[in-house]
């Protein structure tokens, strides 16, 4: 933090007049509001400070007249927000994608939803609506109507890139998606692709768009514990964690010290059965069905573990405002310590598998390398980050839950490629039981809820969550009623796609899949 | 034994015509044998079979149970899966090369079932006259070419997911077929013949044993041929969907998978007839027909386990690690494998005179 205190005073220092105000976002992070045009300079500023700087989320507020748009910088561990206003009629704002060239995706998506303009950006597309959406309707600006929406423009106003062909003619485009084999999920990847050479990926998201962000302005806080736990399956606690979490920083509520540990088990639990998931899928997609139907048997008493904790094995509904919602039996830790211990053993095996199976080493060593300076310029987040060499973990960065008294180590591979992608998520099982273990050791008694009222005060906070992809971020704005202003989701693998498409041009078509898969992309998260 | 029983029915059969008068009952067991047994149903049948042991063996490995419900132990799947496809839709997409798109899986299908005739798998031919020398190497052309027929089936089909699966196919085909010929060379100097019949019935040791290395090297090439992993790259459904299958439906579809599997059936006999000792074995009691089919069928599965237990075990390699596998390591090792089996057929062959 003294870093940051450093940087703040300088920062005002040189924005002088054109620095508006600095208020505390709870918990504890900084905001600064400048004129249009000088975030620029302080983000510049930020990015000259700290290399390792990076954009987490861009956040754009519907305030009536205005549009406040927020660039949450990552740097030396937290987030300071930069903070303008443009108008809303005549929404323009300079592009800052050329200095962070991972603010790409985060300016297109503000664009689509809430029809800002950013000047200079090097592909303005649209990235989640639709191309038959209508040209003048935002979503999430308040006065967009929900109902009635003209749908089914002609097909003149598409410009959808279905159509574009590449004019080179060595060049076949082949379709990823919506519907493909190696996603499990919707999304379109074109691959341009010469022989069996990628020269060019062009991304389209947003098939499964569900508005969630829009859909939590219109359900009360508890409500939205539900909804935001259904942007995606998998990750379901780090989502309600990372929630409630900024309810809870905007309340001024403490949770009790039994929830916390709770806390840390479901979501180690949820890190550990993702990972398995993914480490699986990955054996799928480099052909190896052994390696797949292996994991995923190993995988069931993990979820077994989390059935008998919360009486659900998958979406767990297990996280409340103000704690959990079921305690842990005591006459179960034993059963749950020995189920880890025998994960631990099979991991022992996976790792060794890992290292040493000739085919696997041949599929994933020295493919799709993401340098550490391209991971940092990207703003990649979770095991991509990690696998490349860049330390950042949020649970160590700003520890929440009980994890500033557990200890752990941070993983961390310097390779870059698939491989070490695979392998730092490998690592991070066993830490994980670790974590567990020690967690179920030394749970402090107590509660393990404490009631809290159902409308919340007027409010900002910003939570970050170490998700099993990497950091996930919630903006949470209250009016003081019992619905929320406005709720931002910043999923990590919205995140990590741009990567994808550095790392696989170039590449061999039969390396994307396993490419696309050590990245653990998730696109019911993508399109929250 | 099935030898001196070959020569018996063929001299009966020859006798037969010479006679003329018994033209019908003989004109009745050559089209029993063509069609029943050991010929068209019987190897449909066995193929089946054979595709059920693999998916079986292949879910045991990887903790699973495979197929249950259709038959004995889901022993019917394959047969329920056939006719499931032959009574769905069938589909011909718009641009296709229509001939080309529709024939090509039956024709590849009838020449992997062709290709049978020349094996011993009752302890005869099913044409009993079919043998001749250099029937290997026509075997061996009529698979490549129904190789080619599967690669044009899936370059017809004007799909990106066909064209690539299409091409996988020929490039894969074109660098292991080589080392296969060359391999399959090699039993044939042991014997001195290039008839198969002949290489199976001077098989009193089973080559496997007296040249392991090159059967080894067979094995892996006919992984390559067969497509099954770790070189399955031309329908790697993660990267092409079903590759060159990819717009395939209905009944066209049923044949394609049929000709697939009949081609793995046929490559493993294949490797029977040559270094297995083909039908031959201990003959107990009864027919010796039946003793030679049972034992055709046993080393058949053993084979074919065995190319699953390889399956189960690795991971799918790239198109050109697939290469580089062939050129820099396959082809070399079944050209010196190759000289070693001349090597021995030096003062073996001796033996045959």
């Amino acid at each position: 933090m003294r870093d940051v205190s450093v940087v703040l005073k300088d920062l005002s220092n040189i924005l002088g007049s054109k620095m508006i105000q600095t208020r505390i976002l709870r918990p504890e992070k900084i905001y600064m509001r400048v004129q249009v045009g000088a975030h620029r300079d302080a983000i510049k500023f930020i990015l000259k400070r700290d290399e390792d700087a990076g954009i987490s989320a861009i956040t754009g507020v519907d305030l009536g007249e205005k549009i406040e748009l927020m660039y949450h910088i990552r740097t030396h561990g937290t987030i300071i927000t930069i903070g303008t206003e443009v108008s809303k009629n005549n929404a323009k704002i300079e592009s800052i994608t050329d200095l962070i060239p991972g603010a790409n995706f985060h300016e297109r998506e503000v664009s689509d939803l809430l029809g800002v303009i950013f000047e200079g950006h090097p592909d303005p597309k649209r990235l989640i609506l639709p191309e038959d959406w209508p040209r003048n309707i935002f979503p999430l600006r308040k006065d967009a109507p929900i109902t009635n929406i003209p749908s089914k423009m002609g097909d003149s106003e598409c410009s959808g890139d279905v159509k574009q062909v590449s004019g080179d003619e060595r060049l076949i485009n082949v379709v990823m998606g919506p519907q493909h084999p190696a996603l499990i999920e919707p999304e379109r990847f074109s691959l341009r692709v010469e022989g069996e050479i990628v020269r060019q990926v062009e991304p389209r998201i947003g098939y499964v768009h569900r508005g969630i962000e829009k859909a939590t302005e219109n359900r009360t806080y508890l409500q939205n514990i539900y909804l935001v736990e259904r942007i995606c399956g998998i990750c379901n606690a780090a989502h309600t964690v990372c929630f409630c979490q900024a309810v809870e920083a905007i309340m001024g509520v403490n949770i009790p010290p039994r929830a916390k540990y709770l806390r840390t088990i479901i979501l180690e639990l949820n890190r550990i059965h993702s990972h398995m998931l993914l480490l699986g899928h990955a054996g799928l997609e480099i052909g190896y069905e052994t390696l797949f139907h292996y994991i995923w048997r190993d995988r069931e008493p993990i979820m077994g573990i989390m059935e008998n904790l919360t009486g659900n094995r998958v979406i767990t509904s297990f996280i409340t405002i103000g704690g959990v919602r079921r305690d842990l039996r005591e006459e179960y830790i034993p059963i749950i310590k020995t189920e880890l211990d025998k994960l631990k053993d099979k991991m022992n095996f996976y790792r060794r598998l890992f290292e040493n199976d000739s085919t696997i080493k041949v599929r994933t060593k020295g493919i799709g390398v993401l340098s550490k300076q391209d991971a940092l310029k990207l703003c990649v987040v979770g095991p991509v980050a990690r696998g490349s060499g860049v330390r950042i973990d949020v649970r160590k960065d700003e520890p929440y839950a009980a994890y500033n008294e557990i200890e752990f180590n941070v993983i961390t591979y310097d390779d870059g490629d698939s491989w070490a992608r695979f392998m730092v998520r490998l690592d991070e099982i066993v830490e994980s039981i670790n974590i567990i273990q020690y967690a179920l050791n030394h749970l402090p008694s107590g509660p393990y809820r404490v009631r809290v009222p159902r409308t919340v005060p007027a409010g900002e906070a910003i939570s970050r969550v170490e998700a099993p992809r990497g950091e996930l971020f919630y903006y949470v704005k209250s009016n003081g009623s019992s619905y929320p202003e406005r709720v931002k989701i910043r999923t990590p693998t919205f995140s990590n796609i741009p990567s994808f498409i550095h790392i696989a041009e170039g590449c061999n078509i039969a390396d994307v899949p396993a490419i696309f898969a050590s990245l653990d992309p998730c696109f019911s998260c993508t399109d929250r | 034994m099935c030898q001196q029983s070959l020569q018996a029915l063929t001299h009966v059969s020859h006798a037969q015509i010479d006679e003329g008068e018994l033209r019908v009952s003989l004109d009745f067991t050559l089209i029993f044998r063509i069609l029943i047994f050991p010929g068209f149903t019987f190897i449909l049948l066995l193929t089946m079979f054979c595709d059920w042991v693999e998916r079986k063996i292949e879910a045991r490995m990887q903790n699973r149970i495979g197929p249950m419900y259709t038959g004995p132990a889901g022993v019917l799947q394959p047969l329920a899966d056939f006719i499931k496809l032959l009574i769905k839709e069938d589909i011909v997409p718009f641009n296709v090369r229509n001939f080309v798109f529709k024939f090509a899986p039956i024709i590849s299908l009838s020449f992997f079932i062709f290709s049978f005739v020349f094996l011993p798998i009752d302890g005869a031919n099913i044409i009993f006259d079919s043998c001749f020398e250099g029937d290997l190497i026509l075997v061996l052309t009529l698979v490549s070419i129904a190789n080619f027929l599967l690669f044009l089936s899936g370059w017809s089909s004007t799909n990106p997911y066909s064209v690539i699966g299409a091409t996988r196919v020929l490039t894969q085909l074109t660098a292991y077929d080589i080392p296969l010929f060359i391999l399959a060379l090699a039993p044939a100097f042991l014997a001195g013949s290039l008839s198969i019949s002949t290489i199976v019935s001077r098989q009193h040791i089973p080559f496997a044993l007296m040249i392991p290395w090159a059967f080894a090297l067979f094995i892996v090439a006919l992984q390559a041929e067969l497509e099954k992993d770790p070189f399955d790259v031309p329908h790697a459904e993660t990267e092409i969907v079903a590759g060159y299958e990819t717009e395939y439906t209905g009944r066209r579809l049923a044949f394609l998978k049929l000709a697939k599997d009949v081609q793995i059936v046929l490559g493993a006999a294949i490797a029977v007839e040559l270094f297995l000792g083909g039908p031959h074995g201990p003959v107990f009691y009864g027919s010796s027909a039946f003793w030679c089919t049972l034992w055709f069928t046993f080393k058949l599965l053993v084979v074919i386990a065995f190319t699953e237990y390889l399956t189960c075990i690795f991971a799918r390699l790239r198109i050109d690690q697939v290469l580089s596998v062939n050129w820099r390591l396959l082809l070399p090792l079944s050209l010196l494998s190759l000289a070693a089996a001349a090597g021995v057929s030096l003062w073996l062959n001796p033996l045959w005179r």
